[in-house]
């Protein structure tokens, strides 16, 4: 009974220790319950109090993507408000930056569909590394419409592309323009990395006035899913588009300047007399600015720059000719103004010149017998010159022709012009260290030797001496108000009387290009020697250019200015490797010219 | 009939209140991950809801010792369950857990839980403390455990697999078993550790090392747990506002409307949100504290009280801290806030047998 009692006591106190077991470990299961919530407690704490602006960030990286809008560049028109260089819609396919890595895949995939070039690929590879603020990478430009329909069919298996359209540069008539509106292209060396895909105008009226054509971008921000696909348009900032630009080019003109020089190298250049517009700027041969813009490939670049023809070559201010016969007029004009030469005196034309042990040849080898100075202009005499020359100071004539722009820059608004060379004894010894012969002065006076102009200074003397004012061509502002050359009327007559009568007398060398009508032009042919005549040639008699190996021919020059009573139009034509002035330049400055004055 | 008149007006109503409130946090919650997509899985969730609570209910009314009387042909029918389900269940993300039951997609091993929970509670309560420095009955409860663990863990499931383990070493604790015992399996844990780690699935052992280093591998298992986090901290203190969850709706968070509900609550509701998520879950735990804790001399009803509570408890702070970066993301719905029929019916039958405890109780 006791024992029993005691037992019961035992398990009584065993119950209660149990119970006390029990209490203590639920006791226990709690509290590291409480501390486990205080765990998440203090971690959500962290996240959504002390880091809520860390990660307010990071969701709207994810869900905000930027798109730089690229400006549109500025229409630039001609003269009449034709456009001459506008903007066309281009369709392009972007991935998203952070998918980046997809890109390849993409590419795999979308080809046999999407035409991906080298030129594609090898803009993939550098937009890749580029820090470009968007945060979209443009992997093709140019879609066709056939692409465009199947990128639309299947863009659910591409759910990172998307298709953008920004608006592109495009030459109306990519051939005709080319050499002087330039082109655009990316910058080589970019320093606002923001705007790495931007467009800048890179050659001629491009680049000369890329600030004012180029515009502000704007952006656009996206909200997308975790798959990439836009859901809404957040908000934007509209690009500012760039400023448009009148130029003093004619379309019209400048069409038919290319029509004309078709299959012929060389240059056309117009210049209006009252305000120095250049009405007309054509080098040929030309090459393709959209081709340019939208990004030439190295090899066809490396090709161009290859070709002998050099169609790269802006003709009419970087390309040098001696100008030949039309530099007669220069000296002619030297020597009456500043030398009191009497322009009724004449000479003995038979051919040729002796002067120290040397012969000075005439074109016309059995020479022109005797002729005044207007005569010896009229048929280009070089006999006559090369007399006058024998009087001349070469560091004088160098000096006046200055007057004419020869050896200087005209000063047009687009880049890149050369200035030429116009020799005197300085130069001489500067360039060839060597002392002035007397004899080069005669070769010299009639626009020969060392002498080397662009098509763009022969013009501008035609236009100065037309309008006895010192012209300054502009392709896009002009001005109404020239200095004087102070040049003395009487003699600034005499001269153009004398270019009337290369045109309009039956004696001169280009009455062939006389205009028809009531329009009067004055003109002056040239030919610009490529090659020298050598003496034994002489004897056995000079080969006919036409014999001669193309790239030994004469350049064919003819300047003029119309109507002769009030000068508008001064034109120059330089057909490369064409022969006389006379047979190809002229007939085509006649055209062009016939063009201009019936129709504006 | 005035019996369950009577019974029905004794049920602890601010429990049922709270656990509805939970549940209508849910529903909200799914609203809004299911905004402007079809709303079939809103509809079908709002079912799953009523016929929860309804189970809640009925469960309630049944008392306590039936539970005790038929719990171990529950765990066998729980078995046997899980053993069809492993030779016969649905597939679904490359794991076999589903059992079709005319159209509706049943997950045994949820409800094993529960059946697990009321079996070991009939064992410790049969079996007094005074057998409890033999160490050799405990075989059978070991037993007991290990096969549905296994089972589940081979589904695999290796969330629920961890949290089956985790409530009955829990249950073990309770029911007061020496300290010895507890110092001896965490010994041949840490022996087996390695062999389990070489049984687990290479995204498993992926989830977990991602857990330590997220940033690492962006794009891959690391995603999840970045994006949850960008979720939940961009919601600051006060929240995006409902429906207007910017990493929810455009897809940045997975599973929304499952496992990542949490973190899109705290991306919509801040932290006022979560915070009140967690006082609910943490009332309701302690309700649950304060009824079971009346019972003296009452093994079965502690250990059934424990064990459920612990179950929701643990489920909901394992389902948070996972989507908070603290532990692995094993796969872990959040306890009736979550998209998901088997564990949501489960919790609520779980809490019906706690509102039947309280009716039997005799706290004041």
């Amino acid at each position: 009974m006791i024992d029993l009692a005691i037992d019961s006591e035992v398990i009584m106190s065993r119950e209660v220790n149990f119970e006390k077991k029990i209490k203590r470990r639920a006791l226990i299961l709690g509290l590291s319950k409480t501390f486990f919530t205080f765990l998440v407690f203090g971690k959500l704490f962290y996240l959504q109090i002390l880091q809520k602006s860390k990660y307010g960030k990071l969701s709207d990286t994810n869900r905000i993507k930027l798109k730089i809008v690229y400006p549109e560049r500025g229409i630039i028109f001609d003269l009449y408000d034709k456009p001459i260089a506008s903007n066309r819609i281009d369709y392009q396919l972007s991935i998203f930056k952070d998918k980046k890595n997809l890109v390849y895949d993409y590419v795999k995939k979308l080809r046999g569909h999407i035409n991906f070039s080298e030129m594609d690929l090898e803009l993939i590879k550098n937009n890749f590394n580029e820090q470009d603020l968007s945060d979209f990478i443009t992997i093709k430009r140019n879609l066709s419409w056939n692409e465009l329909e199947f990128f639309e069919f299947m863009k659910n298996k591409f759910p990172f592309l998307i298709i953008t359209k920004e608006k592109v540069r495009n030459y109306e008539n990519d051939l005709i323009f080319s050499h002087v509106l330039g082109y655009v292209g990316f910058k080589k060396n970019v320093t606002k990395k923001k705007l790495s895909n931007l467009k800048v105008g890179i050659a001629g009226v491009e680049k000369k006035l890329d600030s004012k054509l180029l515009g502000k971008d704007g952006w656009i921000k996206f909200e997308t899913d975790s798959k990439g696909a836009v859901k809404k348009e957040l908000n934007k900032k509209y690009a500012v588009p760039g400023g448009n630009i009148k130029t003093n080019l004619i379309s019209e003109i400048q069409n038919k300047a290319s029509e004309e020089m078709r299959g012929i190298r060389g240059a056309v250049v117009m210049i209006n007399c009252q305000n120095g517009g250049v009405n007309c700027l054509y080098s040929s041969p030309a090459f393709n600015n959209n081709e340019f813009s939208d990004g030439v490939s190295l090899k066809k670049w490396n090709k161009l720059l290859a070709d002998e023809f050099n169609p790269l070559l802006n003709r009419c201010i970087a390309g040098l000719y001696s100008p030949g016969s039309t530099y007669k007029l220069v000296t002619a004009l030297h020597a009456i103004e500043n030398q009191k030469f009497n322009k009724n005196k004449k000479f003995l034309c038979s051919g040729h010149v002796s002067f120290g042990n040397r012969k000075f040849h005439c074109w016309k080898k059995e020479g022109h017998g005797y002729v005044n100075l207007h005569e010896a202009i009229e048929k280009s005499c070089d006999c006559y010159f090369y007399n006058l020359a024998k009087t001349v100071k070469i560091d004088d004539l160098a000096k006046f022709s200055n007057l004419f722009s020869y050896g200087q820059r005209t000063g047009i608004d687009i880049p890149n012009e050369l200035k030429g060379i116009m020799p005197d004894r300085k130069w001489k010894i500067k360039n060839r260290n060597e002392k002035w012969q007397k004899g080069e002065t005669l070769n010299t006076v009639i626009g020969q030797g060392f002498m080397l102009s662009t098509p763009l200074q022969i013009t501008l003397m035609t236009a100065r001496i037309a309008t006895g004012k010192k012209i300054i061509p502009t392709i896009i502002t002009n001005k109404k108000e020239f200095e004087n050359l102070n040049i003395r009327n009487e003699n600034l007559e005499f001269i153009k009387s004398s270019m009337f009568s290369v045109v309009n007398s039956s004696t001169g060398t280009a009455f062939n290009s006389k205009l028809p009508g009531n329009y009067k032009m004055a003109g002056k042919t040239g030919t610009s020697q490529v090659r020298r005549i050598s003496l034994e040639e002489r004897e056995d008699g000079v080969i006919k250019n036409e014999e001669l190996n193309y790239k030994l021919r004469d350049h064919s020059i003819f300047t003029c200015f119309a109507p002769f009573d009030k000068p508008k139009y001064s034109l120059s034509v330089i057909a490369e490797h064409m022969g006389s002035g006379s047979k190809v330049a002229a007939p085509i400055a006649k055209r062009i010219m016939e063009l201009a004055l019936n129709k504006y | 009939m005035t019996e369950i008149i009577i019974k029905l007006k004794n049920l602890n109503w601010l429990f049922i209140f709270l656990v509805s409130f939970l549940s209508f946090v849910g529903l909200v919650m799914i609203y809004s991950a299911t905004f402007g997509e079809e709303s079939k899985i809103f509809i079908s969730h709002i079912y799953k809801v009523t016929f929860g609570f309804i189970l809640m209910i009925l469960v309630s009314l049944i008392d306590v010792e039936f539970w005790k009387k038929n719990a171990y042909l529950f765990y066998f029918i729980g078995i046997v369950l899980l053993l069809w389900v492993t030779f016969y269940g649905d597939l679904g993300k490359g794991a076999r857990r589903w059992i079709n039951f005319y159209g509706l997609n049943f997950q045994p091993s949820e409800i094993m839980k529960i059946f697990l929970i009321i079996s070991l509670a009939k064992f410790f309560d049969e079996k007094k403390f005074q057998e409890s420095r033999d160490y050799f009955f405990l075989i059978l409860p070991i037993l007991i455990v290990t096969i549905p663990f296994l089972l589940v863990l081979i589904q695999p499931d290796l969330g629920t697999a961890m949290l089956i383990l985790f409530v009955s070493i829990v249950i073990f604790f309770v029911s007061g078993i020496n300290w010895k015992f507890f110092a001896l399996s965490g010994l041949v844990s840490i022996v087996v550790t390695p062999y389990l780690w070489g049984e687990l699935k290479d995204y498993q052992k992926q989830r977990i090392l991602t857990l330590f280093n997220p940033e690492n591998d962006p794009l891959g298992s690391g995603y999840h747990i970045i994006q949850s986090q960008i979720a939940i901290g961009s919601g600051g203190t006060f929240g995006k506002g409902w429906t207007k969850g910017t990493q929810s709706h455009l897809d940045f968070l997975p599973e929304k409307h499952t496992d990542f509900i949490f973190s899109m609550l705290g991306e919509e509701f801040g932290f006022l949100g979560t915070l009140s998520v967690i006082g609910l879950i943490c009332l309701i735990t302690y309700i649950t504290y304060h009824i079971t804790s009346s019972f003296v001399h009452n093994n079965f009803n502690r250990i059934v009280g424990y064990g459920i509570i612990t179950n929701f408890f643990f489920a909901s702070l394992i389902n948070m801290s996972m989507v908070i970066g603290i532990l692995p993301i094993v796969g872990l719905p959040l306890p009736l806030v979550s998209y998901g029929g088997s564990s949501m019916l489960t919790y609520f039958i779980g809490f019906g047998i706690i509102l039947s405890l309280d009716r039997g109780s005799n706290y004041l």
